[in-house]
């Protein structure tokens, strides 16, 4: 057992070895922490106004609907709160989250936004998550070797290849998957999953044929994202690449004799990813952020098709509180990447 | 917070003695009722007439697999606001009463027969049918009816069921004379008393106590989407059995159901194990599905999609039926003049002027609309009773149709005589005859009706300005009463309604918030000799309850609104048939409409062949 006080100790000279001894990380982070506190509140604020202020309510469809007396739309506006003036309804919004942890109720669900959002947030991750390992898996050798035999036919084909798929939306080329799956469906009778998360039977499956299952239904629309975009990210590490091969100390190391490989991945892989890690931080609201329309055109579960049905409604405290939540996320993305930068950066101190 | 009416109810002792005892009550009772009256029980019989094969054919077991494009918000029947809700599926056919779709008529289901009419068809006494029991095998009977009622009826709660409960803000109530009575009391009679009394009773051994202790607040937080299935009780076919949130939800079936609802052969109903709804947000995708067998109909609209299916049925990659243009859709799109324009006098007068709409009728041209926007799957519309409500489609209601010289013609008579440089027709004092029109952006259908009309108004001289607008910044221009509304001319469309009594309760009397061309204030005067006229029948036809009566009035009632033409009606899309091989149980062909559908809702009838 280690008292509490040790343990605070240890963690912090945890920490101190990780930064290399170059500054403490808890009061950065709480130093980091206060002077974010302006931040989430002004960014809270313009979301719910910028919102509030856009013509219509959640009500707004209801009044053409023939059945609805305006009667009925006035109470239920007055239920909902809707008929309170736009900065009470923010104070009162405000107040909630800060006093009970409480953003809201969803209108359209009628259930707090924190229910509804949470499990859609899971299935987004999962998808995410797929599509960043494929999306770096592929990046990152295909930079490298772009970068190693620069202007060979293959670096070209592949440039080629890589900025036509990047010339398509990502959702067009889910379409055009789901009809080549279609025809293959068609013509062999395989059971290639056409979209969704799982399959029907998926209730009265295993733990272990449920992981395959719903990994066979991500593989598609997770290469579809990943491959989609892997031109941007293989590029800039093909040009950091080249910038940090064509350096003397890379010079002076292959001099000395290391071998092909140490001066590739260690000397000249290392150096090169450096802008990356500083940009890590926005990757944390991007994962919970879902996968974008690929979701809804292959009718995955997650977090976009969602939020598409509730700004379509204007289902006011779940769009506020999903942007809010991807703001606090942004937030302690940024901190993290500065931390990390520290650990990979020898010339970075912690201020 | 997901609390079941249980869990809520045990967080006090006392609240644990109340659900207990209410309980033992009501199961003493129903032990009592039940005794006396299992033999007495007699069933409802679906007639074998209305279906297209017999019910000897049927086969039992098997799950009927649909999709649906909007995800199931809620279980909760008191706040469901979607149209295909999880609580419309489980209760399918859950009612007192429905219509025939042979003869439109009224027939008992959940009651035992036709109730009593007394005090000047306000007072309905319904005989509840015995033997009917929810999935948990608690039987039904008044009380739960009583409860529901008052639930919906409770404004707090904001129950989209509260207008069929209350007739200009005056109550329907309800009241429980014994166990298998219930008494309704109408403050006016009404030409819907029927389907007001139609709704699907949800338990009172599960809501009652919860509503009771917690009110409206209790009731808002039950049967939310996460909710353990096992809990949710219904009176219907089907009772849900999982939700996986935002990818399916499979219903199985009710077994105490089919005790009572049986098929002509007097086979329990509905015939299939479950049924699933596959949650697919994309239009593309759910067509893809359906091309793929996965489920087993789709709701196609689309001149490709209907393509694509035709295709895939004729390669015999897709063993399944398609009918096209089955019948007209129950909507249509219209465009409407403000007569409310104060600061400008001219286009006041103009829009008033009855010969200006007829002639902007004349216009038009509702062909080339239908083969332009709608990929020729479309009906031509002249009144706003849709098309596909036959019963109240009468030779007598004048049309105006796409006719350029009658529009010349009327617009003449109006002294716009004289064409300027650019051809457009001017007045007397020179001014050109034109107006702005405007729809919701995004929507290709209307922006392309639009362009067709602005098109055909420039043959004949008259200058529409169209632009598009922000969906809600159209209904904002629409929905603000006013004196001076800042507006011309917007298109837009409407859907829904009955043929029982087809008309729009907020559009056709006059000061109602969809009454969009003379919309002073709520409850605002009339206009014309016209609308007057149209008020006046309005709600005499509203409070007749015989309907042969009613229609009469109906004709009346649709003349007068094709003469005033408030709203030029336009078109609107037809209804189209798809689905799976292996479905059986469809209703007869010449039954099939958008208003009763290919089959009785929810697959209460469908079986897998």
């Amino acid at each position: 057992m280690i008292e509490g006080g040790s343990l605070v100790r240890a963690t912090l000279s945890i920490w101190w070895v990780a930064t290399g001894g170059r500054g403490f990380v808890i009061p950065f982070i709480i130093r980091r922490l206060v002077q974010f506190i302006p931040t989430i509140l002004l960014s809270s604020f313009l979301i719910f106004i910028v919102i509030s202020l856009a013509p219509g309510d959640f009500l707004s469809t209801a009044k053409l609907n023939p059945n609805i007396s305006p009667e009925i739309i006035a109470q239920q506006r007055e239920n909902l709160g809707l008929d309170k003036p736009v900065l009470i309804q923010y104070f009162l919004w405000m107040k909630n989250i800060i006093l009970h942890a409480d953003f809201g109720i969803s209108f359209a669900y009628t259930q707090p936004v924190w229910n509804v959002m949470i499990p859609r947030i899971i299935n987004s991750l999962w998808l995410v998550l797929f599509i960043t390992i494929l999306y770096y898996g592929m990046a990152v050798p295909l930079g490298v070797f772009g970068a190693v035999r620069q202007n060979s036919f293959a670096d070209k084909a592949i440039n080629v290849v890589m900025y036509f798929l990047l010339g398509f939306p990502s959702f067009f080329l889910a379409l055009l998957a789901i009809f080549f799956i279609l025809q293959l469906r068609f013509k062999y009778h395989w059971q290639i999953p056409l979209g969704g998360m799982t399959s029907d039977n998926f209730v009265n499956m295993s733990f272990w044929q449920r992981v395959g299952d719903v990994a066979k239904h991500l593989i598609i629309p997770a290469f579809i994202v990943a491959i989609h975009s892997v031109a941007t990210l293989s590029r800039v590490i093909r040009g950091q690449m080249l910038e940090v091969l064509h350096s003397d100390y890379i010079r002076t190391a292959r001099a000395k004799g290391v071998t092909e490989h140490t001066a590739i991945w260690k000397h000249t892989f290392k150096n090169g990813i450096l802008p990356f890690v500083a940009n890590i931080g926005g990757e944390l609201p991007a994962l919970i952020g879902g996968a974008g329309f690929v979701e809804v055109v292959f009718a995955y579960p997650g977090i976009t098709p969602m939020l598409l049905d509730a700004l379509n409604s204007k289902d006011l405290y779940l769009i506020a509180g999903f942007n809010l939540m991807t703001t606090i996320l942004l937030i302690i993305g940024n901190i993290l990447a500065d931390i990390l930068l520290v650990a990979v950066d020898p010339r970075v101190r912690l201020e | 917070m997901y609390c079941s009416d249980v869990a809520a109810a045990s967080f006090n002792l006392q609240n644990m003695w109340e659900v207990k005892e209410y309980i033992m009550k009501k199961t003493l009772l129903l032990a009592l009722a039940l005794s006396l009256s299992t033999s007495l029980a007699a069933p409802f019989t679906l007639p074998a007439s209305w279906f297209a094969e017999s019910p000897a054919k049927a086969k039992t077991g098997g799950e009927i697999r649909y999709s649906t494009l909007s995800d199931f918000k809620t279980l909760n029947p008191f706040t469901s606001s979607e149209s295909d809700s999880l609580p419309d599926v489980m209760t399918s056919q859950a009612g007192l009463f429905r219509q025939d779709p042979t003869n439109d008529k009224m027939i008992p289901v959940m009651a035992e027969s036709m109730p009593a009419v007394s005090n000047a068809n306000k007072r309905f006494v319904v005989k509840i049918r015995k033997g009917m029991k929810f999935s948990d095998g608690q039987a039904i009977t008044a009380d739960d009816f009583v409860t529901t009622w008052n639930i919906h009826a409770d404004p707090k709660v904001g129950s989209n069921h509260l207008s069929d409960e209350q007739i200009n803000d005056k109550p329907i109530t309800i009241k429980k004379i014994d166990d298998y009575t219930v008494q309704f009391d109408f403050p006016q009679p009404s030409a819907g008393a029927y389907s007001r009394m139609s709704f699907a009773p949800w338990p009172d051994h599960v809501f009652g106590p919860v509503y009771k202790t917690k009110g409206a607040e209790g009731i808002k937080a039950m049967w939310g989407v996460s909710t353990d299935p096992k809990s949710i009780v219904s009176a219907g076919p089907w009772v849900l059995s999982s939700y996986q949130l935002g990818q399916r939800a499979v219903l199985k079936k009710n077994p105490y159901f089919g005790e009572w609802f049986k098929d002509g052969a007097g086979k329990p109903l509905p015939y299939a194990d479950s049924i699933s709804y596959r949650v697919v947000k994309d239009l593309n995708a759910s067509l893809a599905a359906y091309l793929a067998g996965q489920v087993d109909a789709a709701g196609i609209s689309r001149a490709d999609d209907l393509a694509q299916v035709k295709k895939a049925i004729d390669s015999g990659n897709l063993k399944a039926q398609l009918f096209a243009n089955v019948s007209p859709n129950a909507t249509s799109t219209w465009i409407v003049f403000n007569w409310n324009k104060a600061s400008d006098p001219t286009k006041q007068k103009l829009f008033r002027d009855v010969r200006f709409r007829q002639a902007m009728s004349h216009i038009a041209n509702r062909q080339a609309m239908i083969q332009l926007a709608l990929g020729g799957l479309g009906s031509e519309v002249y009144s706003g009773v849709y098309p596909v409500f036959k019963n109240y489609t009468f030779d007598s209601t004048p049309k105006y149709k796409y006719d350029l010289a009658a529009a010349t013609k009327l617009l003449a008579q109006m002294g716009y005589t004289k064409k300027n440089a650019q051809g457009y027709l001017t007045n007397a004092s020179g001014k050109v005859l034109e107006f702005n029109l405007t729809t919701n952006a995004g929507n290709n259908v209307r922006e392309q009706e639009a362009r067709i009309f602005t098109d055909e108004a420039k043959k004949v001289g008259v200058k529409v300005n169209f632009s598009p607008m922000d969906f809600n910044a159209v209904i904002d221009k629409l929905d603000n009463p006013g004196t001076d509304r800042p507006w011309d001319a917007i298109l837009l469309g409407l859907s829904g309604g009955d043929n029982i009594w087809p008309y729009g309760s907020n559009v056709v009397p006059c000061g109602t918030n969809l009454h969009s061309y003379n919309y002073t204030k709520q409850g605002g005067p009339c206009l014309s000799a016209q609308e007057t006229l149209m008020d006046k029948l309005y709600y005499k036809g509203d409070q007749t309850l015989d309907p042969d009566a009613r229609r009469k009035i109906g004709e009346q009632l649709s003349k007068a609104e094709a003469l005033n033409q408030g709203f030029i009606y336009l078109v609107g899309s037809n209804y189209h048939v798809t689905y799976n091989n292996r479905l059986g149980g469809e209703f007869k062909r010449e039954l099939w409409d958008s208003y009763y559908g290919s089959r009785p809702a929810y697959g209460v009838t469908t079986y897998i062949k």
